[in-house]
């Protein structure tokens, strides 16, 4: 699984790279406007390790959000199930919310939190909390009527009892959108990092904006995409190992 | 049909033809008459574009049988790359710009020199930070743009004064001045013209005395935006650069001419509705300083010296791997 992501990174990666080669060269263009293969190659010698240590800065920032996400979504989906109203006045306060660009908002939580680390961990909570929020408000509230219905007849039907069977049920659609939202947690720190922040990678990439150094920003992107596609597989292989685990064993 | 009907079909067949073709010849000519050119600014629409916009909507540009096409600049918007793709024939672009991109090849030339000073300036409260000279900034917490000109400014001013770095806090800022109003940072880097009056605004509110430390008072003379074209536009239509160069340089000398100061305020508010007309009134005249330092100098000369320290500046900071030979690339047109 991880080799045939990373392959498939690098594939795309350097086809994207070729297509600029291809336009760099076939309009005669400065490598100030493409750079070169060779100063992209000079570059990533020279930055590749401050580079690596800043992805590895905004991946970690990026997990402790996604998992903070996680937690919020899954508290938050739980109460919202209670009833039909709570459900409903949730979902349209996600929905509102997540309408709002986060570069209008950051700069009400970089004035209220400062530039450090909780700022980016709020930014990137944010931008992937919503997606998965919607989806398990869905997944919770969303009635397994042949099974429940005979806990309740039973009388043995529990609020916890309740959650896990609407989970079991719908635990691969759980685990996708859990990987999915990955990458949103992912982009969400960069971002945070680009507006306002004094580290990680989405702090280079503004500095090498502002040198017009294209070069820089294709190192960053290219271990950018290592790391997320690191990251998303972690993410798949514990998602497997879940529903290994809560696979109905075969004959009953 | 009767033949009288037939006959007027035709005389109204022809007519709408002739018509057609008076119309047409018409916009031909026209076309003919106004050369198309693209003008990428630095920046958005503000009162430091108020020549360009001038020049365009007083009929400066008309003059010169030019149809120009002035489009705002941005953070992500870089002129000399635009000109390179041909998306633009003319731009605006800082010095350092200018010699980062001729040291990877950028075949571009400079054609005039808007700011004569640079507006980069630092806030600071007097009463709080005293600032006579740049060893006063020892011991305190100085803003800058790590990668933006400003850091290179004051790494500059700094070695220039034998200041380290450890002898002074460097504060990584951004478009959030909440830092220096809480007293966080005790210089903040701006743009004199166009945001001063409106920090200073809010200073003053609060009750707060406020100054300002220009580098070029301390020597650092690092230059700002320039008309830059490509130098296949230069050798291949020399007749329109220097038709839109005339156009443009007199647009600015017009905006800037204390007697049309409404006029110039009135321009700046018609594109940028969003800054309060008295903000306006009070960028202008600080503008036209930095642009014209005395009344009778030549609006867009260009100072070979200052554009010489700059590339000095930026082969010391090892911006720029080899000298660029940066008077090669200075191509006052208005002076020919």
């Amino acid at each position: 699984m991880l080799h045939r992501r990373i392959y498939q990174f690098f594939i795309i990666y350097f086809l994207g790279l070729a297509v600029l080669m291809v336009i760099k060269y076939s309009l005669s263009l400065s490598d100030y406007v493409i750079p070169s293969p060779v100063e992209v190659w000079l570059t990533s010698r020279q930055f590749f390790p401050v580079y690596f240590v800043a992805v590895l800065n905004t991946l970690s920032v990026a997990i402790l959000g996604h998992i903070l996400s996680i937690f919020l979504a899954t508290t938050v989906g739980i109460i919202g199930r209670l009833t039909i109203w709570v459900g409903s006045f949730i979902r349209v306060a996600a929905y509102n919310i997540q309408a709002y660009p986060i570069v209008a908002v950051a700069p009400i939580i970089f004035i209220l939190l400062g530039d450090g680390l909780s700022s980016r961990l709020l930014i990137a909570a944010m931008i992937c909390y919503f997606p998965l929020l919607l989806s398990f408000i869905g997944v919770f509230s969303e009635p397994v009527a042949e099974i429940e219905h005979f806990f309740e007849s039973t009388l043995k039907m529990t609020w916890w009892l309740q959650v896990k069977i609407r989970a079991f049920e719908n635990i691969s659609k759980l685990i996708t959108v859990i990987v999915g939202s990955a990458t949103l947690a992912m982009v969400g720190t960069i971002v945070a990092e680009f507006i306002a922040a004094d580290a990680g990678i989405g702090y280079s990439i503004r500095i090498a904006l502002f040198q017009s150094d294209l070069a820089k920003i294709l190192v960053a992107l290219f271990l950018i995409g290592v790391c997320t596609s690191l990251y998303l597989v972690l993410l798949e292989w514990i998602g497997h190992m879940i529903q290994k685990r809560w696979e109905i064993p075969k004959g009953g | 049909m009767k033949p009288q009907k037939l006959r007027k079909i035709e005389y109204l067949t022809i007519a709408m033809v002739l018509i057609a073709f008076f119309f047409s010849a018409s916009d031909r000519a026209i076309a003919q008459e106004n050369e198309e050119v693209a003008y990428r600014l630095k920046w958005l629409f503000n009162v430091s574009v108020v020549g360009d916009l001038w020049a365009d909507v007083h009929g400066n540009f008309g003059d010169q049988r030019l149809e120009v096409t002035v489009k705002a600049g941005g953070p992500e918007r870089d002129a000399i790359k635009e000109l390179e793709l041909g998306r633009a024939q003319f731009g605006v672009a800082s010095a350092d710009q200018v010699i980062r991109a001729v040291s990877k090849g950028a075949p571009i030339v400079v054609l005039a020199q808007l700011f004569q000073t640079n507006p980069l300036h630092w806030i600071y409260r007097p009463d709080k930070s005293p600032f006579k000279s740049p060893p006063d900034f020892k011991g305190k917490t100085v803003g800058i743009t790590y990668g933006g000109n400003d850091e290179t400014i004051m790494r500059a001013l700094l070695a220039k004064y034998n200041i380290k770095e450890d002898e002074l806090n460097l504060f990584s800022v951004r478009y959030d001045y909440t830092p220096f109003y809480q007293g966080k940072v005790d210089f903040w880097p701006l743009y004199i013209n166009a945001q001063a009056p409106i920090i200073g605004a809010k200073l003053k509110k609060a009750g707060e005395q406020y100054s300002f430390v220009s580098p070029a008072d301390f020597g650092i003379r690092f230059v700002a935006n320039s008309v830059v074209t490509s130098r296949e536009m230069l050798e291949k239509r020399p007749d329109t650069v220097k038709r839109f160069i005339t156009a443009l340089l007199q647009g600015w000398r017009e905006a800037l001419d204390p007697a049309n100061k409404e006029k110039a305020i009135k321009t700046v508010l018609q594109f940028n509705k969003e800054t309060p007309e008295a903000i306006v009134r009070q960028q202008l005249p600080v503008t036209r300083k930095l642009m014209m330092p005395t009344a009778d100098f030549a609006f867009g000369k260009i100072d070979v010296a200052a554009w010489k320290q700059t590339e000095e500046i930026m082969l010391f900071q090892k911006l720029i791997p080899k000298s660029v030979q940066v008077e090669n690339l200075l191509k006052p047109v208005y002076e020919k």
